[in-house]
């Protein structure tokens, strides 16, 4: 392994808090995850919020009617129109944020980063995140587990979110999960209500574990990508040039190391 | 590889403009339009955009560009240390006098903190812009003009070059954000940061010759201060300013 080229997010410097984005699609319950962890941690973590909103600052103002925070803990920044560079090409405007809202309200556990509502590509970059939830929803439907991509594939925690309607939506929740589940080659899959109080405590109990993982110094940043077409020699040394974006990378290697060079 | 180790050569001033010059490099830029939102926010007609870039490049751009320019000479004059700091305290209180919109000094704070960023990674060393990086406090900067200043001194750009670049810097955000505000065909603003930088031309050298906070210009645009202004009270922005 490479040496780490993200020193902010070095596993040995915890000393600022947890900085975890949160992404997905526009409308599948992002800030509404936000304000659910929110609730059931706000008792025994302190949190701050950053939101990305393309258009307005109405994820942030939702957020503070929302009653969970402090409305002064929650910030909205400036995109550009362009969500996706905010989180990953140029995430300077986050970082600044981050850093201001943690040296405020310090000492701070956990800063939550909710993208502004993007596509199935747009995933946060390691320099700005320590860790990263994916959410799509069962409205959008059934098969958008199977269609893959950086954020499905390979953040560290995908919710599927809503599963209160998928009788409504004709969604059958566990085939979702199960298709999830194949496209992360095992990574951690939560099937979210926020009314079913089993997965709002599944999601409390993988943020506490992430947050002791991120304090011990054991967790490593993750780059989900998204990654350009690249380069693998196979068995036989003839090279294979590939894109995980159409959906073929079902083969094991360390995506990281692509990443870090 | 340690990105930040000195290279063994050192880059052409030419290279280094261009690189500050590129949207691509990541110092926040992206998220602000030099006005032009809040000007079309508060009436501007798009018809007029090329008019009032030509007006930026000959008015408050060269206000930008003459701090700049001052900046990299005090920080290239004589010892460095406490006479620095003094020095460039009063080419900051130059500037935010030419600056009356806090809407827009805070702006350019923001964006000499992410500048900030980026000099402290790829010049870090460099007295220049220690100089500089010692005048932040923790959630504030001095303004994007002083830190290119300090960019300046540090990577060798000559002043004309440094008004060059804060004009054409100027012009080519305001023309990238317009195309997310207006319809329009992507290569026409390209013809109107050209313009803008011919305009400005004619004032390069004067402005390259600043040598203390009193020679930088005070032409200013009081409509762009009204409307940065009654931007910043707003819920609807795409961008920072």
């Amino acid at each position: 392994m490479p040496e780490n080229p993200f020193p902010e997010t070095a596993p040995t410097t915890p000393a600022r808090p947890l900085r975890l984005g949160v992404a997905g699609p526009v409308g599948v319950g992002k800030s509404s995850l936000i304000a659910t962890v929110c609730r059931a941690l706000a008792a025994e973590l302190e949190i701050g919020v950053i939101t990305n909103d393309i258009y307005t600052d109405e994820d942030a103002r939702f957020l503070r009617s929302a009653g969970v925070l402090e409305p002064e803990r929650i910030r909205a920044v400036e995109t550009g129109a362009c969500p996706h560079t905010a989180i990953r090409d140029d995430v300077t405007a986050n970082l600044l944020a981050a850093e201001d809202l943690a040296a405020d309200f310090a000492p701070l556990d956990v800063v939550i980063i909710e993208s502004g509502g993007d596509n199935l590509t747009a995933t946060f970059s390691p320099a700005l995140v320590d860790a990263q939830i994916f959410v799509l929803d069962v409205a959008g439907g059934g098969d958008v587990a199977r269609k893959g991509g950086p954020g499905i594939g390979r953040a560290d925690l995908l919710v599927v979110n809503k599963t209160d309607l998928a009788p409504h939506v004709g969604v059958d929740v566990e085939q979702m999960v199960a298709d999830a589940s194949a496209a992360r080659e095992g990574r951690a899959v939560i099937a979210l209500s926020r009314t079913d109080e089993d997965s709002v405590a599944a999601l409390r109990g993988w943020l506490l574990d992430v947050l002791a993982s991120y304090r011990s110094g054991a967790h490593v940043a993750q780059d989900p990508g998204p990654m350009a077409p690249h380069f693998h020699a196979d068995e036989d040394g003839v090279g294979v040039l590939h894109s995980h974006a159409d959906g073929d990378h079902a083969h094991a290697h360390d995506h990281d190391d692509a990443v870090a060079r | 590889m340690n990105p930040t180790s000195a290279p063994p050569a050192r880059p052409a001033p030419a290279s280094v403009a261009m690189l500050l010059a590129d949207a691509r490099l990541p110092g926040g830029g992206h998220a602000h339009s030099a006005s032009l939102e809040p000007a079309l926010l508060g009436g501007l007609p798009a018809a007029d955009v090329p008019a009032w870039m030509v007006g930026r490049a000959t008015t408050v751009g060269l206000v930008e560009a003459g701090t700049a320019v001052v900046a990299a000479r005090v920080l290239t004059s004589g010892p460095h240390g406490l006479d620095h700091d003094a020095a460039l305290s009063t080419v900051e209180r130059a500037w935010a006098a030419r600056t009356p919109s806090r809407a827009l000094r805070d702006a350019s704070r923001l964006l000499g903190r992410g500048y900030l960023r980026v000099a402290r990674s790829l010049w870090g060393p460099h007295p220049a812009v220690a100089a500089v990086a010692a005048r932040a406090t923790r959630s504030s900067s001095p303004p994007r003009a002083v830190v290119l200043g300090a960019v300046a001194a540090a990577a060798g750009l000559d002043a004309v070059d440094v008004v060059r670049l804060t004009v054409y810097d100027d012009a080519q955000t305001a023309a990238s954000a317009l195309l997310k505000l207006e319809p329009l065909d992507p290569l026409v603003p390209a013809r109107w940061v050209l313009d803008a930088c011919a305009a400005a031309e004619a004032h390069v050298g004067r402005v390259a010759a600043c040598t203390t906070p009193d020679d930088i210009p005070s032409s200013g645009a009081p409509l762009t201060e009204g409307w940065a202004e009654a931007h910043a009270l707003t819920n609807q922005r795409l961008f920072r300013a």
